[in-house]
């Protein structure tokens, strides 16, 4: 793997070539351009609050906020996956003609679409300075914030190592890209997006002696992890009211459990580590797939 | 110089052929149903060389395994068995712009297609008049490539091919590009490159321009070489054979 990995960066300006040409095409033709990024998670967290908020009751102070934290991170994930599925297949004859690492793809659609996360985090700070400014408090920015490149870290391993396996696999077995879009679709309600990870702890449905153990299995899921450790690193500690047996009471904030953050990052390093061995095992098979 | 630019020893190539189309998942779950799957011996024990300067013509059949052999040599594919060695930048010439992104205007294709073929961004930079002159695309390079014509295409593309300084040309039935003066001006490119040292393998059914541009020619049949020699006889021997 040492040997790819040094061919891989002898093609780094090939790499960041790719990218360039990736965030142009995107909104070659659009007359909005980038602002597309943007607005697309707007409008739809401005959709989840009406409907969370005033249709579901969802009482939480500055709710929008909090889905924005998780929402933008999973839609990073959810572009990579679906545009890294079909990026092998669409450059079929191109791979045809010439040679360059073919990890280069997949890497780089990840990679085009991190430039995006970044810029609409950026833009998601200036939301929460907007917010402050029209409605003086409390400072909305935390020191923990300092863990967030560690946050985003871990989640480019994972969209990472799940791009090269997908887009290694959809090449023999285009299947996979109606797999991916299923499973994506369930993992955003598996995640807490909409709602919070206390709301899962105490709900209603579940035996008190069975708590420990369903958090826990549910926090297994790397998203769902990483999506609470990006609220609970940026925002303020929500408090959560929640009604069980017809009474209301605090369902308090769970902290970040150390020892679950710890299982999400060696998920996401080691879906990296076996997503970037597989697509080396495969990759001399994609241009002759019979 | 005796050293091979392109040296080529008992090169075998082997593909799985499926008559069913491409695979799929259902393939994968069916596996014992088609576990008799076709082999297809595209190479048989190929060797070849080709020397610093010199332009080799390979002609052959349609399935005679020439593209194979390119593509080998572009290392698109793994071979099976035998071994290789290039000296210095390969260049495949692209057939039709293969790789140009339609959206995408003329001249970022052009910083692509070099990339691709092996040069820095700057480098690009700094041959991109050459490049554009050498095409006679004109003020056409800032338009999106799909307005185009083919012509437009096979020129830019060939034109980035030359300018990427290999010194191994890899072409595959792409030498009539665009009009009568630009194959002329194709020609005395490709005579230049042969002085300076590159060597030029290429695939042609075009029997007039291997003997034009051909020091030498290889034929081959099936996967295997059948002679190699003096243009005008191998070329002769081939076509009276058919």
């Amino acid at each position: 793997m040492r040997g790819e990995l040094k061919e891989l960066w002898k093609y780094r300006e090939l790499l960041l070539t790719f990218v360039v040409r990736e965030l142009r095409i995107r909104y070659k033709n659009s007359a909005l351009g980038f602002f597309w990024s943007i607005l697309n998670p707007l409008v739809t967290v401005l959709v989840m609050t009406l409907v969370f908020k005033y249709v579901m009751g969802q009482q939480v102070p500055n709710y929008s906020a909090y889905v924005l934290a998780a929402y933008l991170p999973y839609m990073f994930f959810q572009l990579s996956l679906m545009d890294s599925s079909q990026s092998i297949l669409q450059q079929i004859s191109l791979l045809k003609k010439i040679y360059f690492p073919r990890e280069i793809l997949p890497i780089g659609s990840v990679l085009a679409n991190f430039t995006h996360f970044i810029l609409a985090m950026s833009v998601f700070f200036a939301y929460l300075l907007f917010v402050w400014i029209m409605n003086p408090g409390e400072s909305p920015f935390r020191a923990t914030v300092v863990w967030l490149p560690m946050l985003m870290l871990m989640q480019l391993a994972l969209t990472l190592g799940l791009a090269l396996i997908i887009s290694a696999l959809n090449t023999f077995y285009e299947d996979v890209k109606y797999i991916v879009s299923v499973g994506l679709y369930l993992l955003f309600f598996l995640s807490p997006i909409v709602y919070f990870v206390e709301q899962v702890y105490n709900a209603p449905g579940i035996p008190d002696e069975h708590r420990g153990t369903v958090y826990f299995i549910y926090n297994l899921n790397p998203i769902a992890m990483l999506m609470t450790a990006y609220r609970k690193v940026m925002l303020d500690p929500q408090p959560i009211v929640m009604t069980r047996d017809g009474k209301t009471h605090d369902a308090g904030v769970l902290p970040l459990d150390p020892v679950l953050m710890t299982i999400c990052a060696v998920t996401c390093f080691g879906t990296l580590i076996f997503g970037y061995y597989l697509f080396n095992k495969k990759k001399w098979q994609f241009v002759e797939r019979p | 110089m005796n050293e091979s630019a392109i040296r080529v020893r008992d090169l075998c190539k082997e593909f799985i052929v499926s008559h069913s189309g491409y695979a799929s998942l259902k393939g994968a779950l069916l596996w014992w149903r088609n576990r008799h799957r076709e082999r297809l011996q595209a190479l048989k024990n190929v060797s070849l060389d080709v020397r610093p300067g010199e332009c080799v013509a390979i002609v052959g059949r349609n399935g005679a395994g020439k593209s194979t052999l390119l593509s080998i040599l572009a290392r698109v594919y793994k071979p099976t068995s035998g071994e290789i060695a290039l000296s210095g930048r390969v260049a495949p010439l692209l057939e039709l712009g293969a790789g140009f992104h339609p959206d995408l205007t003329g001249s970022e294709n052009v910083v692509f297609n070099g990339v691709v073929l092996g040069l820095t961004r700057k480098q690009v930079a700094e041959r991109m008049e050459e490049i554009v002159a050498f095409s006679e695309i004109g003020d056409y390079i800032d338009a999106p490539v799909r307005t185009y014509s083919s012509g437009m295409l096979l020129r830019l593309g060939f034109s980035v091919a030359v300018h990427v300084d290999a010194s191994i040309l890899l072409v595959d039935e792409a030498l009539a590009v665009g009009d009568l003066e630009f194959q002329r001006k194709c020609l005395q490119r490709i005579s230049e490159f042969k002085q300076s040292g590159g060597a030029i393998l290429f695939v042609s059914h075009d029997m007039a321009a291997v003997r034009e541009a051909a020091d030498r020619a290889i034929w081959m049949h099936k996967g295997a070489i059948v002679n190699e020699g003096a243009t005008e006889d191998v070329v002769a021997e081939y076509e009276n054979s058919s």
